[in-house]
């Protein structure tokens, strides 16, 4: 019992990261279609944004804006660039997912060539510890708590009272139907990209925010929970994101505290299995279904 | 030849040796069944494992001063090692089949694949007992070195030629089943799943039998590396190196053994080998660094421009059912008055 209850805490910090980077996650791989195995590393890449603009002075918010920014930035171009072209030349799934690869190898070893191997942190103010209900948990995570909370209301509130949310699911179902019904889908693919790429690099941000220090592969290493969390909810599901971080987070750290830290990921595995081998029809959720990569 | 070059060409044909089987077995998968199995290298490590273990003989005890645990010890005569290396690789990949095969769009397929990658890579690390953790196993005894009385040089030599023989071997395996008309229903899966189902085609089970013999090859490749290299370690089959294999099938021809067999000689081989004669510059692992950023560069390129590789498969034509003499007539005397 003693160590469940802090794992709890662990659970929902962990939970809240992964409901930014799920929902990312989900939102662009439901409207699109394209596996975007880069997304841990983009996470990365943001997170060394963050750790240059704590260097030079700002503060962490100041970096988590740049963070998102560059993340948002990253990803429209990426798909503007790289994985739209590949996609208009013919390139099916199976080479959209080797594209993919060959970017996140690209961006984590490019950063690895700049950075070096070394162990980076961001510049944080001194974080105090705080008693929550028996969980005790610093001043940092209840502010990665807090973020989240706020950023999935401002999900929430982005697709259910504005046009661009019913723009996205119509998209999803059928890019040619909605397009000849008026909707820009080239306008929504990009804000797809977008809140994808801004969340990704947010998440990527208040990641390394959580750890001592990161490296190289630091998000890449968080793709597992990622994919399972958009798995477990649905693609292009971003509410059953939200419900799958959950689960995942606190699973995950659960069996960290009962078992040994070094299962994490192993938890992630074995519920994507358990997903797939139970409702299979979950993962081919409607709109993914035979359907080939919208462009 | 002086000897230092012997050596260094032998131990580059080795490689090379294993490195085209490997991409025969990821050939099958990727190539001829379209399965994109980007585990491709746990089932390669399965085999080198197991190779590994039955040359070694049972694990010492710690207590007795033994420094590497692992499970199921033997000390088995050569070809056993390898040919056990095979089946573990065949059955571990029907187990990974059994749910990563089922009818999933193939980007979820490659998902799930990562996935098993990763998690065994983090298994086989933390699980000590299993085969040593992170440290991994070492002095793995060289085949027949104990049988045959050879100097150094010359047993670089007899492994190549054994290599080449297992070449051969698996060789004649791909060529018999992607030029059977087993091959051909592979293919019409991969390229027409609906249409081969229509036609009364067991899809699962075909794209089944392609993964699990994809995993036979890919175990023995890892059993001749390690047979070879005598040492073996989670740091060795990191989920990357699956995408060197990806990026020499793609380079050579998806699909066709020969160009697959080119594929193996210009990515993992002259590609990477070629860069340890430039000089060393910057902080370490610079280099490493540069060399994924040129190979993921590399499988873009040709993604965009060759998209079928260097040597592409072999376009197959088939007369049409009608218009053999013998059918002809068929037809004409059912239609006849």
């Amino acid at each position: 019992m003693n160590t469940l209850v802090p794992a709890i805490g662990f659970g929902i910090v962990t939970a809240s990261i992964l409901a930014v980077a799920g929902v990312g996650f989900t939102l662009q791989f439901g409207v699109t279609n394209i596996l975007n195995l880069a997304f841990g590393d983009i996470m990365t890449a943001a997170a060394f944004v963050a750790y240059l603009v704590t260097n030079a002075g700002a503060s962490v918010w100041v970096a988590m804006v740049a963070g998102a920014a560059f993340g948002a930035v990253f990803s429209v171009a990426l798909n503007r660039f790289l994985y739209t072209p590949f996609v208009r030349r013919g390139t099916r799934l199976f080479g959209m997912i080797i594209v993919a690869i060959a970017v996140s190898l690209i961006v984590q070893n490019g950063l690895l060539a700049i950075f070096g191997a070394n162990f980076f942190s961001l510049r944080m103010p001194r974080p105090t510890s705080v008693h929550v209900a028996g969980m005790v948990l610093t001043t940092v995570q209840l502010a990665i708590i807090g973020i989240a909370v706020a950023t999935m209301i401002v999900i929430h509130l982005l697709l259910r009272y504005t046009k661009l949310g019913k723009a996205m699911r119509a998209t999803a179902t059928d890019p040619e139907l909605a397009r000849n019904c008026g909707i820009a889908t080239d306008r929504v693919i990009d804000l797809a990209w977008t809140i994808s790429g801004a969340l990704c690099g947010l998440a990527g941000v208040i990641l390394v925010m959580n750890v001592t220090a990161f490296t190289d592969t630091t998000g890449s290493g968080f793709l597992i929970p990622i994919i399972a969390v958009a798995v477990l909810g649905g693609i292009g599901q971003p509410y059953g994101a939200m419900l799958g971080a959950l689960v995942i987070g606190l699973a995950s750290e659960l069996a960290a505290a009962v078992f040994s830290p070094d299962y994490k990921n192993v938890v992630a595995f074995v519920i994507l299995v358990i997903v797939l081998l139970a409702r299979p029809q979950g993962i081919l959720s409607e709109i993914a279904t035979r359907k080939e990569v919208a462009a | 030849m002086s000897v230092a070059w012997q050596f260094y060409i032998s131990t580059v044909l080795i490689y090379l040796g294993v490195d085209v089987i490997a991409c025969w077995g990821l050939n099958l998968q990727f190539g001829v069944a379209g399965l994109v199995n980007f585990a491709f290298i746990v089932f390669q490590a399965a085999g080198a494992y197991t190779a590994a273990v039955l040359t070694l003989g049972p694990a010492t005890p710690v207590r007795l001063g033994g420094f590497q645990q692992y499970v199921g010890g033997a000390h088995w005569p050569f070809p056993l090692p390898v040919l056990a290396a095979g089946l573990v690789g065949g059955v571990l990949a029907a187990l990974v089949g059994s749910f990563a095969i089922r009818r999933l769009r193939s980007d979820y397929e490659a998902m799930v694949m990562l996935v098993v990658s990763l998690i065994a890579t983090s298994v086989a690390t933390n699980q000590v007992g299993l085969v040593n953790g992170p440290n991994g196993l070492a002095v793995i005894p060289k085949p027949l070195a104990t049988m045959v009385d050879l100097s150094p040089i010359d047993y670089q030599w007899l492994f190549v030629g054994v290599t080449a023989v297992i070449c051969v071997c698996v060789y004649w395996l791909v060529h018999i089943v992607t030029s059977s008309p087993l091959g051909r229903t592979l293919r019409a899966v991969r390229d027409n799943e609906a249409a081969a189902a229509a036609l009364g085609k067991n899809v699962t089970g075909l794209r089944m039998l392609a993964f699990v013999l994809g995993g036979v090859i890919a175990g023995i490749s890892g059993a001749v590396l390690v047979e070879f290299i005598s040492a073996w370690s989670p740091g060795s089959w990191l989920y990357p190196e699956t995408f060197i294999y990806f990026t020499a099938v793609i380079v050579g021809g998806r699909g066709n053994n020969l160009g697959v067999m080119v594929g193996a000689l210009l990515v993992p081989v002259a590609f990477l080998e070629a860069t340890k004669f430039l000089p060393q510059f910057g902080p370490a692992g610079l280099t490493a660094a540069l060399q994924w950023i040129v190979v993921g560069t590399l499988a873009l390129l040709f993604l965009w421009f060759w998209p079928r590789g260097v040597i592409p498969e072999r376009r197959r034509r088939f007369p049409a059912a009608a218009s053999t003499p013998a059918r002809r007539s068929l037809i004409r005397a059912r239609s006849g008055p």
